[in-house]
């Protein structure tokens, strides 16, 4: 059964689309992590332009990380001060992201450079998860889990100018680089269709040194906003969001996060967890001998209006 | 005496009958080939509709065929010839990026040729050109402006490989030599496939009949691919009034997440 995209310009069967917002939804209910970072180059594979790939997705993520914020609202914790701080960065680093994605997509290398990025990221992400995994693993399956020692840097980022003090997280820190990194997670999001929550978080509890339940839902307040300007900048600019394939994705994602969060309560996830990191890192294998091996056609018709029509 | 060259001047005037006859028929022949005959031929559609489950479709085409033993060859192309940019990819360090952009006009966006029988066979090169079959023709219409990069002298050659080659994987160009069939001696009938990477615009399928490599008759179809109902309105919408549009993709999401967030109490990740 196959649906025409109508900004894509192209014919994909649907149960693809909701197969793959189904595992990537799965996935992300098992390990409680966005999937954006999977998707995104899932459905590059699928042939869907890049371009398209990350602005549509990047809607659907407006929906997910609304219902995600919808549940936690009601239960506070929310850093507002420091939730609009990374906001304005989210949007600032978004708004310079969508002009980028324009400038490379006339260039010809929009795909070019989201290959390189996502090689770096993924090999990051899925070689951190399997490192970390495998050392939980060879531990002796009594003992709890040695937390990584939150070293709080707040000194350097106490002589910083632009100090505050947030309440709810209880610190008092430079607005600079929780602005900084939400500037980066904006630019991400706009180029690569990502949440970007994989960066967020740790860097919220690590490096700015915000409690973890403080962190989460604070990152969830931010990434609705960011996304959301991402999007709509994108559909603007570069026309290249897909409304309908956007929710089909989210249908798929929200049916297989439901079937991933109960699979997740009963499973230990350690083996699991390797294998989000194998298939990331296979990820990267893939786009990384994209990018090294002869291309089968050298010619590519492409340029400005390469997603639209 | 006079006898003999009454007889001679009476074959003469046959000759020369002959010759007249045979100058005026020529004469006629050459005037069909600058206003061939007019067939009549016609379609099953004039119209294909890019909807939600749009997977391309099959248009049947018919024609008279005039003279039995004649061969018919139709070609299909899009009335429009926007230009496309082209890139060339090339080694940057090891990797592999697009180094170099074109301007390319000349190309349609869809062309397909059918025929009764290999166009060797009975398509005299010359006539191919006029009428604009083969791909050859194509590359002589094509028309290159570097628009980043140094031009190269082997980028032609280059470029057309590589766009004939996306075009003919996408089936928006192809060349079927024995796809039309004639019922009866009477009737020329075949189905051009138009893919699902055929976009909206106007396309024309123009029918030869040749024989004795001289064009017969000619006819002409159009057939018109537009987009209809929400294809048509969420296009016309992200073209036409993006910031329309872009609001419309946020609240939709804002919505659908509220409601999933309500209906699974907790909500899925991000």
């Amino acid at each position: 059964m196959d649906i025409y995209l109508p900004i894509a310009g192209m014919s994909i069967n649907i149960l693809v689309l909701l197969g793959l917002g189904g595992a990537v939804g799965f996935l992300s209910g098992l390990f409680g992590v966005g999937g954006g970072f999977i998707m995104t180059p899932l459905l590059m594979m699928a042939g869907i332009p890049p371009a398209v790939a990350a602005a549509s997705d990047c809607n659907q993520i407006v929906a997910g990380a609304a219902s995600g914020a919808y549940a936690h609202w009601r239960l506070g914790n929310v850093d507002f001060k420091m939730g609009t701080v990374l906001l304005l960065g989210g949007v600032a680093g978004g708004t310079v992201g969508v002009e980028v994605v324009k400038v490379l997509r006339e260039l010809g290398n929009i795909e070019f450079v989201m290959k390189v990025i996502y090689v770096l990221m993924l090999t990051t992400i899925g070689g951190s998860m399997f490192l970390e995994s495998l050392r939980t693993l060879r531990r002796s399956p009594g003992a709890a889990p040695a937390k990584p020692t939150a070293e709080r840097k707040v000194s350097i980022w106490a002589r910083l100018p632009l100090q505050m003090t947030f309440a709810q997280s209880g610190i008092r820190t430079s607005a600079l680089f929780p602005f900084s990194i939400a500037f980066l997670v904006g630019v991400l999001a706009a180029l690569l269709g990502v949440g970007g929550g994989f960066i967020m978080v740790p860097a919220m509890i690590y490096i700015i040194g915000m409690p973890t339940i403080v962190a989460v839902k604070t990152d969830l307040f931010q990434i609705v906003l960011t996304t959301a300007n991402v999007t709509l900048q994108q559909a603007i600019r570069n026309q290249t969001v897909d409304l309908v394939l956007a929710m089909l994705l989210l249908v798929g994602s929200t049916v297989g996060a439901q079937f991933g969060a109960r699979v997740g309560r009963r499973l230990r996830g350690e083996q699991i967890r390797i294998l989000l990191a194998t298939i990331v890192l296979a990820f990267a294998v893939k786009f990384m001998v994209d990018l090294l091996v002869t291309p089968d056609n050298l010619i590519s018709i492409g340029g400005g209006s390469g997603g639209g029509h | 005496m006079s006898r003999t060259i009454l007889r001679w001047l009476r074959s003469r005037a046959v000759t020369v009958a002959g010759v007249l006859a045979a100058v005026l028929a020529s004469s006629l022949g050459r005037a069909n080939v600058e206003s061939p005959e007019p067939i009549a031929t016609d379609a099953t559609q004039t119209q294909v509709d890019i909807g939600m489950m749009y997977a391309g479709g099959y248009v049947y085409f018919f024609g008279w065929m005039p003279d039995p033993s004649a061969d018919v060859v139709v070609r299909l192309t899009s009335v429009e010839d926007e230009p496309i940019v082209v890139n060339i990819q090339g080694q940057v360090g090891p990797l592999w990026m697009n180094v170099k952009q074109y301007r390319v006009s000349g190309l349609p966006r869809m062309y397909k040729i059918h025929s009764t029988r290999p166009l060797a066979e009975f398509l005299p090169e010359d006539l191919a050109r006029e009428l604009g079959i083969g791909y050859e023709t194509l590359k002589d219409r094509m028309s290159l402006e570097a628009v980043r990069g140094e031009a190269g002298e082997g980028d032609r050659d280059l470029v057309f490989d590589g766009v004939l080659r996306i075009k003919t994987d996408a089936n928006l160009y192809n060349v079927d030599e024995n796809r039309i069939r004639v019922a009866g001696g009477k009737l020329f009938k075949h189905s051009f496939r138009f893919p699902p990477a055929a976009k909206e615009g106007t396309y024309v399928a123009e029918s030869y009949v040749i024989k004795d490599g001289r064009l017969l008759g000619r006819g002409e179809d159009r057939i018109v691919i537009q987009k209809t109902g929400l294809e048509a309105a969420f296009t016309d919408l992200a073209h036409g009034r993006p910031t329309l549009y872009g609001v419309l993709a946020v609240v939709v999401a804002v919505g659908m997440g509220l409601l999933v967030g309500f209906l699974f109490k907790k909500g899925g990740g991000h």
